[in-house]
Parts: C-alpha cells; sequence; structure tokens
C-alpha cells in the first residue's frame, strides 16, 4: 500500500483504539466511560480512514480493495460508516462495545500491510510473543470458567423448571449467582483475547513481513475472537441466557481449542 | 447423681392429655421451686412447650427419681400419674442425655430442624436457674445441650430448607435472582398469603412492591403496609416488566397473565429472569407460561411440592445430625465422670500438701537457719514424696469414675485418706 496511505490509516487506527478502550472499560465495569470522547475520536478517525482509503484509490489508479489489507480496511470504513448512520438514527450507544474493538482491530491489521525493518533486538521480540502466550492462555481460562458456569447454569435452569428439587438443586449455586460469573469471565475473556490478537498481529507482522496476513494460524485465532465477539455480543445486546448461552460458550471454547493446537509449535518460534 | 427425664411429647400422647399437664408460664418458676425442693432432688426443670411437657429431676442416690416425679404430678396436675401410663416416656442417666440433646437439636420435633424449641429449652433453663433448680450435672447437661443444637445446625442441613410454603416462595426466588436486593415484587390482588409471602421477600432485601387490584383503595391499602406503590389495575400488564418477582392471587376466574403477554414482557425485560408465584384458584396465570426461557411459574402444588422435598431431605440430614448427638453424648458422659471424682482428688491433694507444711516447719525449726539453696533440696524432696505418695489414688479414682463398683473403691480411699465428707 502507498506510505502515505498507511500513515493516515495508522493515525485513525490510534483514533479507534480509544473506543477499544471504551468498550473495556464499559464491559468490566458494566457502566458507560468515555462514550463522548471515544465517539468524537472514532468519527474523527473516520474521516482520516476515508482519506486514507481514497488516497490509496488514487495512488494505485484502482478500486481500493485490490488484496487483503485494502479490503480489510475498506470493509472497517463501511462498518464505520454504518455506525454512525444508525448511531444518528436510533441512538444504538451499546452496540459501541462490539463496533468499537471489531473496527479497531481491522484497522490495525489493514495498517500491517508494508514491512517495518527487523525487531530492534531478540529480546523485544521474545518478550511480545510471550506476552501474548500469556494474554491468550488467560484468555483462554476465563472462557473455560464461562463455558463451566454457563453448563452449571443450564443444570440449575432444568431442575428450577422442573418443579421438582432433586441433589443438584440444593447442591448448585443461584442462578443469578451464576448469571454474574459469567458475565464477569466472559468479559475478562474478551478483553484478554482482543488485546492477546493485537499483540499477535503486530508480532506476525514484524517477523513475517507482508505474508503473515496469509498464515492460516492467523485466520483460526480471527474466527475464534469473533465467535467470541459473537457471544458477548448476543448477551448483552439479547441477554442471552440458558440454553443459547450455553451452546456459544462450549463453541467458543471448542473453537479456541482448535486454535489452541494450531498453535502447539510456537514454542520453536522463540530464539534458544 | 441420679438423672431422669420424665415426658408426654406429640409422638407418644394426644393433645388432650398433653393439654392436661401443660404449666402455663406464669406458673412456672412456682412449679419447678416446688419440685426443686422436694426431699433429695438437687436439680430440677420443667419444659412445658405445645408438643411436649418434660420433667428433669437430679436426685441424690438414696431417692427414687420415679417417686419424686409421680408425687409432684399428684400434686400439681389434674391427672392421676397412673392414668398417665400408657403416654410417659422415662429416660435414665446415659439415656436422658440422649434424649435431652436430640430435643435441643430439633430431632425430636414434629418438624424436624425447627428453631423453636432450642429458645423454648433456653427458656425453661432460665427460670429453673432463677428459681435455684439447677446447679450440678444438669445444668451442665442443658448447658452442653445448647452447643450440641448449634453445632448440629451448623454442621448439618436440618434447618436450612423452607418447610412452608411462603417461605419456600422466598428460597425459590433466592435459587433463581441469587441476592433478592434491588428486586421488585409484584402482587396482583391482596390475600393472606401472598401478602405473607411479599413480606418475607422484603424482609430478605427485595427493595420495591407493587400492588394492584381490582379495587384501587385496596391496592393503596396493601401498598401502605409494605411503603409499595399502587398501580391501576387495567395496566399492570404494561408495568409487568418491571417487576422480578410477580405473586398472583387474585380472585379472578381466568387468566389475567397469558402466554403472549408473557412473551412480550421478558423481550422487554430483554430476558432477565423472572419468578412467578401462583396461589390463586382458580390460578391466575396460563401454565404454559413456564414453556418459556427465563420465566419460572409456580403454582400452589409446586410449591407444596418443594416444601415435601425439602421435609425429605431434612430427614436425610437428621441421620447426619444423629451420629453428632451420639458423639456428644460420650464426650458429656466422660465429661461428668471426671467432674465427679474431681473433689475427691482435690481434696486429696490439699491434705497432703497440709501434711508436708506442717511436717516441713517442724523440721525447719529443728534445723536452724538454711541456705536458700538447702531450702531448695528440702522444698523439691517433700514434694517429690507427696506427688508420689498421691499418685496411685488419683490415678484409680479417675479410672474407677462412673463405674458400678467404682463408688466402693472411692469410699475405701476416701477412708484411708480420712477426707471429710
Amino acid at each position: 500500500m502507498a506510505e502515505t496511505s498507511i500513515l493516515w490509516l495508522r493515525v485513525a487506527a490510534v483514533l479507534y483504539s480509544l473506543g477499544l478502550l471504551h468498550a473495556i472499560l464499559t464491559l468490566i465495569r458494566k457502566r458507560q466511560y468515555l462514550f463522548r470522547i471515544a465517539l468524537g475520536a472514532f468519527s474523527l478517525a473516520a474521516v482520516l480512514h476515508g482519506v486514507s482509503v481514497v488516497d490509496q484509490g488514487i495512488i494505485t489508479g484502482h478500486f481500493p480493495a485490490n488484496n487483503v489489507f485494502e479490503s480489510l480496511s475498506l470493509c472497517a470504513l463501511l462498518i464505520t460508516l454504518l455506525f454512525l448512520f444508525l448511531y444518528r438514527r436510533y441512538k444504538l450507544e451499546s452496540l459501541s462495545v462490539f463496533i468499537f474493538p471489531l473496527v479497531f482491530v481491522m484497522t490495525l491489521m489493514a495498517s500491517l500491510a508494508n514491512p517495518v525493518s527487523e525487531w530492534p533486538s531478540a529480546a523485544v521480540r521474545d518478550t511480545l510473543l510471550k506476552v501474548h502466550v500469556v494474554l491468550v492462555l488467560l484468555g483462554y481460562a476465563a472462557l473455560l470458567l464461562t463455558a463451566v458456569a454457563a453448563i452449571v447454569y443450564l443444570i440449575q435452569e432444568r431442575e428450577l423448571k422442573r418443579k421438582k428439587p432433586h441433589q443438584f438443586y440444593y447442591r448448585l449455586p443461584p442462578l443469578g449467582t451464576l448469571d454474574d460469573l459469567i458475565s464477569k469471565a466472559m468479559a475478562f475473556g474478551f478483553v484478554l483475547i482482543t488485546l492477546a490478537i493485537v499483540t499477535g498481529s503486530i508480532w506476525a507482522f514484524v517477523e513475517w513481513k507482508r505474508a503473515w496476513i496469509a498464515e492460516p494460524k492467523i485466520l483460526i485465532s480471527v474466527v475464534t475472537w469473533l465467535i467470541y465477539m459473537a457471544m458477548v455480543f448476543f448477551r448483552v445486546i439479547a441477554g442471552w441466557r440458558g440454553r443459547k448461552a450455553a451452546v456459544m460458550a462450549v463453541a467458543a471454547l471448542c473453537c479456541s481449542a482448535i486454535t489452541w493446537a494450531a498453535h502447539t509449535q510456537l514454542r520453536t518460534l522463540l530464539k534458544p | 447423681m441420679k438423672l431422669l427425664v420424665t415426658g408426654v411429647s406429640h409422638k407418644t400422647t394426644p393433645v388432650e392429655v398433653r393439654e392436661c399437664l401443660a404449666v402455663p408460664d406464669a406458673d412456672l418458676p412456682a412449679a419447678v421451686k416446688q419440685l426443686a425442693s422436694s426431699p433429695g432432688v438437687n436439680e430440677a426443670l420443667i419444659l412445658s412447650t405445645c408438643n411436649r411437657v418434660e420433667i428433669m429431676v437430679d436426685v441424690d442416690d438414696e431417692t427414687d427419681p420415679e417417686q419424686v416425679t409421680a408425687e409432684f404430678l399428684r400434686r400439681a396436675s389434674a391427672v392421676s400419674p397412673e392414668s398417665l401410663e400408657p403416654y410417659v416416656y422415662r429416660h435414665y442417666n446415659k439415656e436422658a442425655i440422649h434424649h435431652v440433646f436430640r430435643v435441643a437439636s430439633s430431632l425430636d420435633s414434629m418438624i424436624i430442624g425447627e428453631p423453636q424449641i432450642l429458645g423454648q429449652l433456653k427458656h425453661a433453663y432460665a427460670v429453673a436457674r432463677e428459681q435455684g433448680g439447677l446447679c450440678g450435672p444438669l445444668e451442665n447437661v442443658l448447658a452442653r445441650s445448647f452447643m450440641v443444637a448449634k453445632r448440629v445446625r451448623s454442621e448439618t442441613g436440618i434447618g436450612q430448607m423452607a418447610v412452608s410454603v411462603s417461605f419456600a416462595a422466598v428460597e425459590l426466588a433466592r435459587k433463581i435472582f441469587g441476592s433478592l436486593s434491588g428486586k421488585t415484587v409484584m402482587i396482583v390482588g391482596a390475600g393472606k398469603m401472598s401478602e405473607l409471602a411479599a413480606r418475607h421477600l422484603r424482609r430478605s432485601g427485595a427493595s420495591r412492591v407493587l400492588v394492584t387490584n381490582r379495587t384501587h383503595e385496596r391496592a393503596i391499602e396493601v401498598a401502605r403496609t409494605f411503603e409499595g406503590t399502587p398501580v391501576e389495575y387495567s395496566r399492570f400488564i404494561s408495568v409487568l416488566p418491571e417487576a422480578d418477582i410477580l405473586i398472583a392471587s387474585s380472585g379472578a376466574p381466568h387468566y389475567l397473565v397469558r402466554k403472549e403477554d408473557m412473551q412480550r414482557v421478558i423481550a422487554a425485560r430483554r430476558n432477565r429472569p423472572m419468578f412467578l408465584i401462583d396461589i390463586a384458584v382458580p390460578r391466575n396465570i396460563e401454565p404454559a407460561v413456564n414453556d418459556l426461557d427465563n420465566v419460572f411459574l409456580y403454582d400452589i402444588d409446586d410449591l407444596q411440592e418443594v416444601v415435601n422435598a425439602n421435609l425429605r431431605e431434612r430427614i436425610k440430614e437428621a441421620d447426619h445430625a444423629e451420629e453428632i448427638v451420639v458423639h456428644e453424648v460420650e464426650r458429656m458422659l466422660a465429661r461428668l465422670k471426671v467432674q465427679e471424682v474431681a473433689p475427691t482428688i482435690a481434696g486429696l491433694q490439699e491434705q497432703l500438701e497440709q501434711l508436708r507444711r506442717v511436717e516441713l516447719d517442724k523440721a525447719r525449726r529443728r534445723m536452724g537457719p538454711l541456705s536458700p539453696q538447702q531450702e531448695e533440696v528440702l522444698e523439691a524432696l517433700t514434694r517429690g514424696i507427696v506427688n508420689k505418695i498421691a499418685h496411685g489414688p488419683i490415678t484409680e479414682l479417675r479410672r474407677q469414675a462412673g463405674k458400678p463398683e467404682g463408688v466402693h473403691v472411692i469410699d475405701a480411699i476416701r477412708r484411708v485418706f480420712r477426707l471429710e465428707q
């Protein structure tokens, strides 16, 4: 991609990151934080993003969707514009919790098109990879907790619906408590996995140059992240509980197991 | 020590007989005083509740406790002891302790695990103490029984599950919501039972009560008692999404809440769970509502079913409680045995110590001034001799405590060492 276009895109990504911060705070503290500031930054970023896309189109002389990076950037821009439109029309503030991180991650990935120079040192390279691994593992732990709590919720719910108390009714915790646990574990997990995706993409970009986006590992991780995001989305927006939530949590857990299996060779990437 | 518990309870005796024996609260102190002052009686306690009347006495060795109790009954109550014979149970010593522990722990109650009996026993204990009726082993047994009851309550689930319909509703609400604080309760139609359930819910933390009734004045009246908000009857369905718990008990002959209504309500609540309690007959809420996700509908029969299951669970827990009681009885007996010989042991030690002092003083006068070192040697020598002499009899006393033939051995030791009676 053209240097100027990338520059605009990077500035836009920095502004979008405020949106990510807003989403993290809102999910964890269960209250809207920084929405005004994040929305302002988001709108400004959308303008810069537009400039970047147009710039890229003019310089290359094509419709700017020639490769993965360009189409990612374009797609993120369209989502941004759609959200801004919906927000003006319907005041759908709660959507921001998903749109902001999604747009940020997509823009970040798109801006990682042009290879940079080598790692400053081997230590930086290894540290970033280790941070990524720790974030992923913590995220998976939170996801596992979410799935277990969701299944326990399912059992207790069935017990309450059947109206004939058995062992489980007396031994398992109340639905409200489980619900709270699921919400918290899921929010933390989502934040951790999102940060892991960010660190992982940056690492892969510097390591593998332009080819990083074609790695199947990356694709699988992104799919897992999207499923995780869908789960958080349906819970916060539609209040999915019980059976649906349990199915989602187990699906996300299975996906992350596959992702983990795809990454088992990661150890060999560390410098001895 | 001779302990005897004589009693009648809901298990053995019809209420017609129990009511004749019951001691009114006002007469209790006088009755205990009379019993305690009977010849040969060391300690006495009377427990009188609607489910049981029990007379506990601790008499000295020469007195027959059965006779004392019969004598007391002949004078104090309207029924003759002979006519009571088929109903009465008697427990001696170890059995008596076991019985008292079981009663205190609510294992002998009509509803196992109900907490009132402990309070009643504590009251009887306080009255008996005030009247000077408790000063020995019986007092120890009772004091211990309170601890046993506490242990049973905390180590088993015997008192945990609700055994009344209104408490079962609260318990279910807790199972659904976890904490009830910040939850809103809505009452449709006012009745005794719904008000009772609402009151329990309010006490358990529910923060807001909405009341609706066909006659709005009645709704305002009920709302006032709960510091709640009256809602107009015609629009209560539109307010329903605000309620987490709905208690329906109106006299309406048809369903007030239908499945379609609830579908909209639960969508408006964004699937936050809702607990519906229908205690009206005929029912106010369409039963198919329970098929909806995140809606939990219980009618009066369902609540009764929960109560029955809870009772079965309590009985299961009671087995564990019985084990605790048996174990505690053994500990109590061991403690009482040691207490029995404790005065003899103390007397023996005192006697020997006195002898040692007198002899030591005599020797000192004859020897004149001694260096501190010499003093120390003398002290250690005499103490050593006394301890060696005392060791045999003390061990024997402890060993014989509580044994049937032990009385003679203890007696012999007392005589040998010239211990005052």
